[in-house]
């Protein structure tokens, strides 16, 4: 695979051959913060950015996603995307999260048809991390550096962008460009300190122990007052849970058209700490209470996926720090206080 | 099978929710494709004695408006609340925080007094009647309106989120409005509108009512975070949701 040095100027006509070759979404402002979205121009692309509000999950299991259009009769027919993109700027952090979310949805026997269309539609552009987000805690989840998954990598460097293929796909990609001179020895040093430097310096919040030791740790913290003291101000409004690279639940609705004789079946994103999350027929609620709900997340990313997986389902994006109105969902504080003891 | 007849009635408000209705423009034709409307003064001159869905625009601010409802709710198999006036009462609540006489001086002066101005405590409209099923919001969305009527007409239970607005910011990647410094009631508030105001660059004004069960000793905790205070907080919950249960902050 190439690895090749691109100055700033050479990077930009290569994304603006890649947005004129495909549909491309990329990094852009969004005020004084940061999204995915629609590229039109490489100048719009924002590699230095911090945090993206949503992570780029949302193309690979979109917030409303249309799974089957039904007629009266029986009729029905699968609806897949698998129109071709190409996914520009992808942090590690987030990067790591689409690699859980492939051990889930691409599981033998297990496989999510949707997911796994626009997962091989996908071509992933990564990129490493130039400005640390203000919550960002990657470092000690040791996801400030991916090596796998992206089909290439960018990594910015004094001088240019050292830009690695990782993939067949990844190599056509960077067919696109043109004639590009390869990385030097010293390019590549300089990309190792940049990545050695994130491992270090992405820890705006601090987790003692190894993130490995929590499945233990959650396994004798049922009872721990920290999850009373801390649902106490939550709103129950499932912020945490949708911004999240990780979570992945959703809901399943129908929506006739006006003839009521055909119609559409479409899942839009769940969220484990709104009130019906765990609603069934019958007006029971396996989890009713706020502490119960709140518990739930940090299980489920400390305990329950790692037991699946073998990996921590918390990449720590910070996302849900600063998402969270009444600043109570913060991982690292909680998974500490557990550490600590009552 | 027979088309439902349906009726839609207003009392006090703008009418604007109504309004929501016949801006589905092309659309009324699918709608009365689905039922038939057979009584519905803003669109149509016919008057009916029997509707299977009746849907009821406006909070109950008078006795008559009582007696008035509750032959709506005798003639009907489906009731349903239109918009913020009728399902919690909304911004005619207001006048509930005083004391009636005051609020007929202040609003008619010397003539508050005259018997066709008599005002009583704003209800909505199942303080009145039992109702079936709610389209919240000031004014409505048309989509929600589409999906309640369709539920109806299908025998199925239709879907209102009980969640607060915060879901529908996060879909649309919003800014959240406190990072703005604004006091946003989106996190107490009923969703379903897909976070229309916030995506629009203002805070929630919370006109779909509160969430069930929200919480509001956290967002009287929280205004501290950013430098608000509680009065600031009653102030905003006032407009929409003054004597609602869980607004007494």
């Amino acid at each position: 695979m190439a690895i090749k040095l691109f100055k700033k100027a050479a990077l930009k006509k290569w994304v603006d051959s890649l947005i004129a070759g495909g549909r491309v979404f990329g990094v852009q402002a969004k005020g004084e913060r940061f999204a995915f979205g629609p590229l039109e121009k490489a100048a719009d692309l924002r590699l230095d950015y911090d945090v993206t509000i949503l992570p780029p999950k949302k193309y690979l299991q979109p917030q409303t996603e249309d799974l089957v259009k039904f007629s009266k009769g029986g009729g029905y027919e699968s609806v897949i995307d698998s129109e071709p993109f190409v996914l520009l700027g992808v942090h590690p952090y987030d990067m790591a999260a689409i690699n859980q979310m492939d051990a889930i949805f691409l599981k033998d026997g297990e496989v999510d048809t949707h997911y796994k269309a626009r997962r091989e539609a996908a071509t992933i552009v990564a990129c490493d991390v130039e400005s640390p987000s203000e919550n960002v805690f990657a470092g000690c989840m040791g996801t400030a550096v991916v090596d796998k998954g992206y089909d290439v990598l960018v990594t910015a460097v004094d001088g240019g962008y050292v830009v690695e293929t990782a993939s067949p796909r990844g190599e056509k990609l960077l067919a696109a460009a043109g004639e590009v001179p390869d990385a030097s020895k010293k390019d590549m040093k300089k990309r190792k300190a940049v990545q050695e430097k994130n491992r270090k310096r992405l820890r705006k919040h601090e987790l003692k122990g190894e993130p490995l030791g929590l499945p233990c740790l959650l396994g004798k913290s049922e009872n721990h007052p920290v999850w009373e003291e801390k649902a106490r101000l939550c709103y129950s409004c499932g912020s945490c849970n949708l911004v999240c690279p990780t979570c992945y639940c959703f809901d399943v609705q129908d929506d006739t058209d006006w003839t009521l004789e055909s119609g559409r079946r479409y899942r839009v994103w769940d969220a484990c700490l709104l009130a019906d999350f765990a609603a069934v027929a019958g007006g029971h609620n396996f989890r009713k209470e706020r502490a119960a709900r709140f518990r739930h997340r940090y299980y489920r990313k400390g305990k329950y996926i790692p037991e699946k997986i073998g990996e921590i389902a918390c990449v720590g994006c910070g996302r849900c720090i600063t998402a969270c109105t009444a600043k109570i969902a913060n991982p690292v504080e909680v998974y500490n206080r557990l550490t600590e003891g009552c | 099978m027979s088309k439902p007849r349906l009726a839609i009635f207003d009392f006090a408000c703008c009418e604007g929710c109504q309004l929501q209705i016949v801006n589905l423009e092309e659309e009324i034709l699918d709608l009365i494709s689905l039922v038939d409307p057979v009584e519905w003064r803003e669109a149509i001159s016919d008057q009916s004695d029997t509707y299977d869905i009746a849907i009821v625009e406006g909070s109950i601010t008078r006795p008559e408006d009582e007696e008035r409802v509750k032959k709506i709710r005798e003639r009907s198999k489906v009731l349903i609340a239109l918009g913020a006036c009728a399902a919690i009462g909304g911004v005619n609540k207001l006048k509930n925080n005083f004391d009636m006489d005051d609020v007929k001086k202040c609003v008619y002066g010397k003539d508050a007094d005259l018997p066709h101005l008599n005002t009583a405590m704003t209800k909505a409209v199942d303080e009145v009647v039992p109702v079936d099923f709610y389209v919240h919001g000031c004014p409505i969305d048309r989509d929600e309106f589409k999906h309640v009527v369709k539920s109806v007409a299908l025998g199925k239970k239709p879907n209102i989120p009980v969640y607060p607005v915060c879901v529908e910011c996060k879909l649309r990647e919003n800014v959240c409005r406190y990072e703005f410094n604004e006091l946003c009631l989106g996190p107490i508030t009923r969703a379903g509108c897909g976070a229309r105001c916030p995506s629009n660059g203002s805070w929630c004004f919370g006109c779909r009512g509160l969430a069930p069960d929200p919480n509001v000793d956290a967002a009287k905790e929280v205004m501290d975070k950013y430098k608000k205070t509680v009065d600031d907080l009653r102030d905003r919950i006032l407009l929409f949701n003054s004597k609602q249960e869980h607004a007494d902050v």
